[in-house]
Formats: structure tokens, sequence, C-alpha cells
């Protein structure tokens, strides 16, 4: 469960009401988790179950041309963040909690070559000078497995295929070295086949920087092997949580069972289920 | 005056997707507005020559003289009345203006269906010719073929017809094209149903659209071509007063009588401002999204 | 990209020979007699107004008048003046210069407001967006000829100290002819600046909803940072393809504003021709506006294309 010390982040009955053309919808019904740190923790639920929406409201994001009312307690390292001034809040996104986002080939600036768009960020939160910024952009890029960095971080992003795309913004992500990595479905916009080398990308920056990871999903097959506590929602409420192991073994809630059956398996039945 | 073609240009649409449609009740706001604009025109120039006050062409040695319960509106350097001069001289741009227009819109339907519908060559040819008009400045052109040609009022509204005949025909082509793909156009000829039926019920309902918005728009423009190039003596010839020709002719003592300037001014403003307000109307209400 | 631009420029051709076509036949499909509009007024006996329709080359048949005239231009020469019987070219380029300037002028202010108007519209939304929209509307309806006689009655009656009409060519006096040129350029501007005004309006509040605007603000870079290289970055290449696509209505326009103003420019210099039947002149005019507009188009194509090809990879 979570370390003994006071946890990273403590969210305690987040709701999140949004207001559009005189039609409300509260898509976030009062929930409460908490990550601690150097903890990965998966976020499990259909689309439209609140997960995403808990995300942006934590980082407090709001879509363009909405309004969104939050209600609760989001409590990280000693701040409540909802309670926080804008400007104060800006400090803190993208180093001290960066978020990696769903589809790669919308999220990147076209007509920014990727490294400027990485050099932006570190120059954004640390003093560091124009020529620093971009070796460590070169070094970042190395990192999440980019080939032939130096070269490549003057490249625009319609040079790069999607997967690449998103080593891009997990680099970007992790440049300011957060305390907290927030993935919002960083791998259902790829290809199969990518997406296991994506997931064991997040694996090893992890562990090789200690963040905390939320990992937030549709697919209970991302989270076996990434994280270690499980939260479960549906319909803007938490319905289950525990540890990966247990909610695997022993699912209490029928939706869980659900989530559980709908991952497809290549091994026989009975390895994973009692 | 921006072109027409700016506005509503098939190849520019960057209207957000985003973008909510208007509230019900703005929706009909605007729409209601310019027709009890265009209403309030035509009835005053229709009857322009019983209630106007004095004779349009009549001259006075009362001239330049400021507004008074004899001249609402002043008169001008040589006597004239200028309400009636206004009144009057609504008539011929109007006439001209309407003409001219539902010329284009005919030929541009023509063009634009036959270029869109059976495609091909002639689909090619007819753009391309198109573009070559397209290619001179408006305004140029209609200088260009009225002085060719001579200021005459028919001259004029052949002139205005053809410069503005390519924008409706592109405008008309393009919802063409789309619905010539659509599912049940195709199930509907594979049954057999005639090209002409499906020309009809299918293509037209889609065409209206566009059509009406852009004649809208197109009606502004042409207020401003008729009154442009009658304030450079190249439009309706004398003694009819026209908007332009008043504006252009009191420049000479304009600080003495500033309403020999202001009228015709505010006429032309209303007379486009009409058009334009019918355009965003009929817009918001057909929910076109600039095609 | 190479072969987009050979390719845009291919299209361009069979235009340009329809253009040419045009302006050769404007004038020569006149109802009047071409060779009595070059003797102009003097009144002539046949037999010296054979001689000039001779000069001319107008007892050949017409498709060989076009081609001499078509090869005269690819020499730079585009006739000659009925009225003052020197080379067109060398009147017209020197006023075609103002005008140019007067176009760029017009261009840049209409930018400059519409820009600057669609942005704050766009960001500050509520009453500012209701506002701008509004008068936007309202400036459309108000011809540029109106707007620049309602400015010179303005200035006769209130500020007659401000020297309207002296314009004086820049190289003379550069400063005073930038000042001379200011209001001309605004009136001619003011329409054109609605335009771009909407434009800018519509592709900064598309661009803002898009996912990298989003990214932007997660990594927590700041509102002035998002929005000049995240928002207005992506929004101005539409906004400067319509910029381009106006200089049709502005080279129209312009023809207006000189008259007005009583600038020696292009327009001015069709408009005299038109009184006093030049009609070389008024055809090389119409010709090379058409050319000029032409060639701006296909360049905005082409760097639309370019931009486009980053943008749409994506």
């Amino acid at each position: 469960m979570s370390a003994s010390a006071k946890p990273l982040l403590q969210v305690q009955r987040l709701s999140a009401q949004f207001t559009r053309d005189a039609v409300v919808s509260q898509v976030v019904k009062g929930i409460s988790f908490d990550i601690a740190a150097g903890e990965a923790v998966g976020f499990v639920g259909e689309s439209g179950c609140g997960k995403s929406v808990t995300a942006r409201a934590m980082m407090r994001l709001a879509p363009e041309g909405s309004s969104v009312e939050l209600g609760g307690v989001v409590r990280f390292d000693g701040q409540d963040l909802l309670q926080l001034r804008e400007a104060d809040m800006c400090d803190i996104r993208g180093q001290r909690i960066a978020m990696v986002f769903q589809d790669p080939m919308t999220s990147l600036n076209p007509v920014l070559s990727v490294g400027a768009q990485i050099d932006d960020i570190m120059r954004r939160h640390t003093g560091v000078s124009r020529a620093q910024a971009r070796r460590r952009t070169v070094e970042l890029l190395g990192l999440v497995g980019i080939r032939d960095a130096a070269r490549r971080s003057e490249d625009f992003p319609h040079q790069f295929s999607g997967g690449m795309r998103q080593r891009v913004l997990i680099a970007m992500a992790v440049s300011c070295q957060p305390d907290l990595l927030i993935a919002d479905e960083p791998t259902t916009a790829l290809d199969v086949t990518v997406q296991a080398q994506i997931l064991r990308l997040l694996l090893r920056l992890r562990q090789e920087l200690g963040m905390a990871l939320m990992l937030i999903t549709h697919d209970f097959g991302v989270i076996a092997g990434m994280v270690e506590r499980v939260y479960v929602m549906l319909d803007g409420q938490i319905v289950e949580a525990g540890a990966v192991d247990d909610i695997f073994a022993r699912p209490q809630h029928a939706y869980t069972r659900a989530l559980l059956d709908a991952v497809p398996r290549l091994e026989s039945a009975g390895r994973l289920m009692p | 005056m921006a072109e027409a073609r700016s506005i509503v240009d098939p190849a520019l649409d960057t209207r957000p997707i985003a973008e909510a449609p208007p509230a019900r009740k703005r929706r009909h706001l605007l729409l209601a507005l310019g027709i009890a604009m265009l209403l309030a025109m035509l009835l005053v120039t229709a009857l322009g020559p019983w209630i106007a006050p004095y004779d349009a062409i009549a001259t006075s040695p009362d001239s330049l003289a400021g507004p008074s319960t004899q001249h609402w509106l002043g008169t001008d350097s040589i006597g004239r009345d200028v309400l009636s001069r206004l009144i009057i001289g609504g008539r011929t741009t109007l006439l001209i203006t309407f003409v001219a227009v539902s010329l284009a819109v005919a030929a541009g339907l023509v063009l634009g269906l036959v270029s869109g519908y059976v495609g091909g060559l002639a689909d090619e040819l007819i753009m391309r010719g198109l573009d070559i008009v397209f290619a001179f400045p408006v305004f140029l052109l209609a200088i260009a073929v009225v002085a060719a040609l001579g200021p005459t009022v028919p001259n004029l509204i052949l002139t205005i017809a053809i410069v503005y005949t390519p924008i409706m025909a592109r405008v008309v082509r393009a919802p063409v094209l789309s619905v010539k793909r659509w599912d049940h156009v195709e199930a509907a000829r594979s049954v057999g149903v005639g090209e002409l039926r499906i020309a009809i019920v299918h293509v037209l309902p889609m065409v209206m659209s566009p059509i009406l918005v852009q004649t809208s728009l197109t009606l502004a423009n042409t207020i401003f071509t008729v009154t442009a190039l009658s304030f450079l003596g190249i439009g309706p010839p004398p003694p009819d007063p026209n908007w332009g020709g008043m504006l252009s002719e009191a420049r000479q003592f304009m600080e003495l009588a500033p309403l020999t300037v202001i009228g015709p001014a505010v006429a032309i403003v209303f007379a486009t401002l009409t058009f334009i307000v019918l355009a965003n109307g009929l817009r918001d209400l057909l929910d076109v999204a600039g095609h | 990209m190479t072969r987009v631009v050979l390719v845009r420029l291919a299209w361009m051709l069979p235009i340009l020979f329809g253009v040419s076509v045009v302006a050769f036949a404007l004038m020569r499909a006149l109802p009047g007699d071409f060779a009595q509009a070059a003797a102009g007024t003097a009144d002539l006996t046949p037999e010296a107004l054979e001689t000039i329709r001779r000069g001319l080359g107008l007892d050949q048949p017409i498709w060989a008048q076009y081609l001499v005239w078509l090869g005269g231009l690819a020499s730079g020469d585009f006739g000659s003046s009925f009225v003052t019987h020197k080379p067109v070219l060398g009147e017209l380029l020197p006023r075609l210069a103002v005008t140019a300037e007067l176009t760029l002028m017009a261009g840049a202010m209409a930018m400059a407001l519409g820009v600057f108007t669609g942005l704050a519209s766009a960001r500050l939304r509520g009453r500012t967006d209701w506002f701008v929209r509004g008068f936007n509307g309202l400036l459309l309806a108000v011809p540029n000829f109106v707007v620049a006689t309602l400015i010179v009655l303005l200035a006769g009656l209130y500020f007659p100290e401000l020297g309207i009409f002296n314009y004086t060519p820049f190289f003379t006096d550069p400063l005073g002819n930038l000042g001379s040129m200011l209001l001309p350029a605004f009136s001619l501007a003011l329409a054109v600046s609605v335009t771009i005004s909407e434009n800018t309006r519509a592709a900064v509040l598309e661009v803002s909803s898009q996912d990298f605007v989003m990214v932007a603000r997660a990594k927590g870079l700041r509102p002035g940072a998002i929005l000049r290289n995240y928002l207005v970055r992506n929004a101005l290449t539409p906004v400067i393809t319509v910029t381009g696509l106006q200089l049709a209505s502005l080279l129209g326009g312009s023809i207006l504003i000189e008259t007005i103003f009583t600038i020696p420019g292009m327009g001015q210099y069709l408009f005299d021709s038109i009184t006093s039947r030049d009609y070389p002149v008024i055809q090389a005019i119409v010709l090379v506006a058409a050319v000029i507009v032409l060639l701006v188009n296909v360049l905005v194509d082409v760097a639309y294309a370019r931009v486009d090809a980053r943008v749409s990879y994506g």
C-alpha cells in the first residue's frame, strides 16, 4: 500500500462539473484517492467514466470554451492545487506534475521543431541557456530511444511516426524531472506492436527517475506489470480499489470483472483467473 | 469593400468547428431586421415619384441650403433637393442592382450545375473560363468593360452580371460536386431515376442555401460597384440622379453643405448594410458553414 | 516542392493567355473606331484615317493583330499612348510604383488592424467579441470611397491645416510622402481589415481548441509564450493567405482612392485614360493588374502549400 510518510498526492472528494450551453453534467462525483512518492497507480474504466477528467481537473486544465466547477481537495506535496493562483499552478505544471496525452499525432505543435518544443519547457522552468537546453534535449531524445537524436531534434513533428512522436512527448514530460507523471491513455492511439515499447519505456523511465506514475487506461491489459495499485472507475465514481494482484485475482465489483473479461488473452484460459 | 468571395470562398473555410450555432432568438433577429430594411428601401423607392417632395432634376436658385422644413436635407450646388434626389436615385441604383444580380445568379446556376454535374471536359473548360474572369480585379474589369461598351444602363447591367457570374457558378458547383457522390443519389440512379429528376430533387435544394447567402453578399457588392462606377462618372448617364454621382458632385462644395455628402453616404451605407444583414441572417438561419 | 510550384505555374499559363485575349478584345470590340480614337479629336480625311489604320496594323485580320500585340508585350512594347504618343510602359511604371506603395501600405495597415482586433475578439471573448464583430459588420457596409470622401470632409471641416491633397513623390521627400499616403491607405485598408479580422478570429479559435495547445498549457508555459509560439504562429498562415488574396480588392479600390486624394497612381491613370479614350493605356493597365493578381495568387498558393505540408502530415 502507500508509503509510510504522507502521500505525494492526496485527493479528497474531488468533483468536476461542466456547464455548456446551459446543460450541466457532473462528470466526477466526489472521488478520493492517493498516490505515494515514487508509486505507480492505475486508473481503469471505460470511456466517459471520468478518469481523464480527473487528471485534467487535478492539473486545472479546462478545455477551451467550457467552464468547469471543481470541488474537493487536491493536496499535492502539502498544497491544495484547487486553491492555488493560476500563476502558481502554471509553475507546477510541467515541472512537478507532467502529463502525457493520448493522441501523439495532434499533440505536437506543427510549426516548431521537436527540439524546440522540449527546449521551451526546460527553459520555462529552469534557468538554463538555449545551448544547455538543447544539449539536454538531445540527451532526452536519446534516452527515449530516438536514434540520431542531435539531427532529429531539428526535425518537425510531421517527420516522425506516431510511436516516435509519443516518445518525444514522453521526453518532453520527463524533461524537468517531475514528481508525478500522468499518462492518459498513452498507448491507445498507437499500433499494437508499438504499445508494448512505449509501456516499457515508461516503466524504465519511472525506475530511473523515481517518479510517481498515474496511468490512465480503459484496458486492464495495459495495467498489468506497470502499476502497484489500481482504482476502477465507473460513471464518475471509484467502485473498486486495491493492489493490482488482488484486483486481478479477486475482483469484487461486477464491473471490474467485466473489464477484466474484456482483456483478450493469448494464453489458455485458467492461467490468470481463478 | 471586401470582395464577396473572400468571405464565402469555397476554398477558405476557416470557421471553427467548435463554434456553436447562434442562440435560437438571434438566428431570426438578423434576418427579420434585414427583411425589414429591404422592405423599407423597396417601398420608398417604389413610391419614389409620388413621395418625393420635389422633382429630382429641377434646379432652383436656393443652392447649398442647409436642412429646413422646405428641404429636409437641404439642396445641392444648383439648388436641387437632396432628399428627392436620394429617393429617385435609389430607383436606378436598385434597379440595376437587382436585374444585374438576377442575371448573374441565373448564369451562375446554369454554369455551375452543368460544370458540377456533367463534370469532365465541360467542367474544366467552364472553370478555366471563369478563372480568367476571376483573375481581373472586379472593379477594374467593370471599369474596363463599361469603358469599352459605353456607360448606359443596359451596359452597366450586363457588365455587373458578367463580373459576378463566376462566383455564383463556383458557389453552385461546390454542393453539386458533393451531392453527386451521395449514396442515395447513386441508389436512385441505379434504379433508373432520370438525371434531370435527380438534379431537381436532390441537387437543387442543396444549392439553394449557399446561393441565397451569396446572392445577398453579391447584392451588397453590386451596390458598391454601381455607386463606385457612378462616382467615377461612368455610371448611369445624367440627368437621372444616382447616389455615387451625387457623392462625387458634392465634393466640390462639401464644407459648405455637408449634407450633400452625408445624404448619399448614408443611403449607400444603408443599402449595403441591408444586404449584409440579410446575408448574415440567412447564413445564421440556414447554418451555412461557409461551404 | 519545386514540382508543386511548376504545376501551379503551368496552370497559370492558360489563364494568362485568356487574360491577354480578354484585355486585347476589350479594346478592339469597341463601337467606335479604333483609328478614330487614335486620331483623337482631329478631323481627318478618309485617306489620313486609312494611313493611321494601316500604321496601327488594323488592316490585318484580328488574330494577326493579337499576335503582333502579344509579341510587342514580350519585348516590353505596350504600344504608345494616343494622348502623349509616348510608349505606355514608360508612363505606366512610375505610376505603378505609386499604386504599389499605396497598396502595400494599405495591406500592412489592414493586417495590423485586422490581426489585432481578430486576436482580441478570439481571446477576450464576451463583450469585446460582440463589439468587434458588430463594428466589423458595420464597416463592411461603408465602401472605401465613401470612407475617403468622409475623411476629406472631416479634414476640411475640422482640420483645414492638414493638407489633404498634397501628395509628394517619395524621392523628393520620403517622410512627407509617407504622411500624405497615410489617410488614403487607411481608407483603403478599413474594409479589408474586416475580412482579415474575421479570418484571424476564426483561425485563432480553431487553433486554441487543438490538442497541442492543451499540451502547451500542461507544460506550464506562460500564456504569453503560448499565444506567440503556439496560437499566433499557427493561426497566421491562413490569415496571410487571405491577405494576399485581398490584393485584387485593394487594386480595384486604389483607383477610387487615388481619384479622391489626387494621387498619381495607376488607378488615376486608368481613369484619365477612360475619359480621354486612350485605349492602349487602358489595355495595358487592365492586363498588368490581372497579371499581378495572378502572380500574387500563385505565390500565396505556393507559400500555403509549403506550410501546409507540415500541418497536413499531422
